[in-house]
């Protein structure tokens, strides 16, 4: 079988507990508890997801609750919910998304400068 | 509607429940209670008690399996629970360990 199929999770299907794999996920339905991707997850608008995640790319089109962490990019589109905390090296808003919590780019910071202020 | 997909390289520790088709070509353990056809895939290893209208085994299942309409296991299925089912087909070549109640 080739392990390069793309897995969907549809959107009347629910996963409790935790999802691991090495190929792209597109989540229609809904995901509660952890996801641990090495590779690419997409959210569709229909989508929902109560996990703390981790990706190498993440495409929000859907709702996210709780820790996105993409090892390159996190993609938020416009009809996107997040809440919760995103950390990639690459971040895109569209205009449109709603998000709310922190962001997290890894930016390096000047000498002197401590993230979080003081 | 496309199908859902459990792909091979997935797994899911946890329960996995709904309303449309599935299809599980990885490893699932925990659950598996779906309203309509359950179809586990050659290469597929799933440790998980088992719901579905019709589920039809290829691949390797180790828990107990309950179809409201049919159960078949397919030649290359591996099977170790008991399985409910009011019509049950075991393909040549299949193997099954446990108890089967068909509800006579």
């Amino acid at each position: 079988m080739a392990s390069d199929e793309t897995c969907l999770i549809g959107e009347k299907i629910t996963v409790r507990g935790q999802l691991s794999g090495k190929q792209d996920l597109v989540v229609e339905g809904r995901i509660e508890g952890r996801v641990a991707l090495d590779s690419h997850l997409t959210v569709e608008p229909s989508g929902l997801v109560e996990a703390d995640v981790e990706a190498t790319k993440a495409t929000i089109r859907g709702e996210i609750r709780g820790t996105l962490q993409a090892t390159r990019q996190a993609i938020l589109e416009a009809s996107s919910r997040v809440t919760g905390k995103v950390s990639a090296p690459q971040i895109i808003i569209e205009e449109g998304a709603r998000f709310s919590g922190e962001i997290d780019m890894e930016v390096p910071l000047p000498d002197g400068i401590r993230a979080g202020g003081v | 509607m496309a199908n859902t997909v459990i792909g091979s390289s997935i797994v899911i520790d946890g329960e996995v429940s709904g309303d449309e088709p599935i299809t599980v070509l990885g490893q699932v353990k925990g659950k598996i209670a779906i309203s309509q056809n359950v179809t586990i895939e050659a290469g597929a290893h799933v440790e998980a008690d088992v719901e579905g209208q019709t589920v039809t085994i290829s691949g390797r299942v180790t828990g107990n399996v309950v179809a409201r309409e049919r159960l078949e296991l397919k030649t290359d299925a591996k099977m170790v629970g008991d399985a409910k089912a009011p019509r049950i087909v075991v393909a040549d070549g299949a193997s099954f360990k446990g108890n089967v109640d068909m509800d006579v």
